[in-house]
């Protein structure tokens, strides 16, 4: 999956516009990425790559940048 | 005090699964006379298309859709939405009913009645309730489900578990979405005559139907009473209410 990809499905995700987001797009930008957001995204991680993660270290993201991160550290971005 | 009407639903989209006979059709129909657009969505697209010549031109829209398919209900949704617009509501009439007691219960039928009350009902509402399909100022859902979700009415086991699933899960949708100003309730409905109604009380004599019928001190109703209790419940002008279930049954609990 390239970044464009992984950019999708972030707003698959929290059900923004395809292309809205960037990896720059604060979380404070996205309003379903709130508590409930936090728990629909560690559903998806889980369900899509197999990358289970805490709450505690979803809770401390701060942009979409950071989700990328996490599939590039566990090998599903490009 | 405004001086606008209590209800006017000023043309927003409602989509209306099981709109095609009974209680989806006449809902749909109040709907429109209450001036929301309507999507009518059902198996039946000649049923369907007989509810939207009802309704004013171009206040409807037909879209069929087997319920049972849950897995494709939500792109579906997506595709309306992109060809109409923004949504404002969702009221679930759609269902299965079969009069079985314990004895013939069987997991199968069971699964495939959770199916369509239940899991498209949920599907349903997360299509509509998405951020970037429903009206941004939020909406409502509903869910028509049934007083057996609150009565024991023998051979209707698999029903009753059904509504009242249902019930309890719009409860959970109406603190998860008040947070974007989307409500949830439900309408349990009692005996109405409808197709779906009709065919149930086929299966009991003539005695047990009277016998059932004496029970509503109000009578049996039709279905514009229980249609005219959902659109209270849908209009934007109810912005408070949200996680209620709203009984309409002439009176039967009531005894």
């Amino acid at each position: 999956m390239d970044q464009e990809q992984a950019l999708r499905w972030i707003a698959e995700v929290f059900e923004q516009e395809p292309g809205r987001l960037s990896s720059s797009t604060p979380r404070s930008e996205v309003a379903t990425w709130d508590s409930l957001g936090v728990l629909t995204l560690m559903a998806a991680l889980h369900e899509h790559f197999g990358i289970v993660m805490t709450t505690d270290q979803l809770t401390g993201m701060k942009t979409v940048g950071d989700i990328l991160e996490v599939l590039q550290s566990n090998g599903k971005l490009a | 005090m405004s001086d606008a009407p209590f209800i006017d639903f000023e043309a927003r989209w409602v989509v209306v699964p099981g709109a095609s006979s009974g209680l989806g059709r006449a809902i749909a129909l109040e709907l429109g006379r209450c001036g929301a657009r309507v999507i009518l969505v059902g198996r039946n697209q000649e049923k369907l298309e007989e509810t939207q010549a009802l309704l004013p031109v171009g206040r409807a829209r037909v879209v069929v859709q087997d319920l049972s398919s849950v897995g494709v209900i939500g792109s579906r949704m997506r595709e309306v939405s992109r060809e109409v617009g923004r949504l404002y509501g969702l009221c679930y009439c759609a269902g299965v009913v079969e009069t079985r007691p314990l004895a013939s219960f069987e997991a199968a039928r069971f699964a495939r009645m959770i199916d369509v009350n239940v899991t498209a009902g949920l599907e349903m509402a997360r299509a509509v309730s998405r951020q970037d399909v429903i009206e941004p100022a939020g909406g409502a859902l509903l869910f028509v489900t049934s007083i057996y979700a609150w009565v024991g009415m023998p051979g209707q086991l698999a029903y009753s578990a059904t509504k009242g699933a249902m019930i309890a899960a719009a409860r959970v949708l109406a603190v998860e979405l008040a947070r974007r100003r989307i409500r949830v309730n439900t309408l349990s409905p009692g005996l109405v005559h409808t197709p779906l109604s009709d065919g149930a009380l086929r299966l009991l004599s003539d005695e047990q139907v009277k016998e059932l019928e004496a029970a509503y001190p109000l009578g049996v109703g039709a279905p514009e009473d229980v249609a005219r209790c959902a659109v209270f419940l849908l209009a934007p002008q109810n912005r408070w209410m949200t996680g209620a279930d709203l009984v309409v049954d002439g009176g039967y609990m009531a005894r």
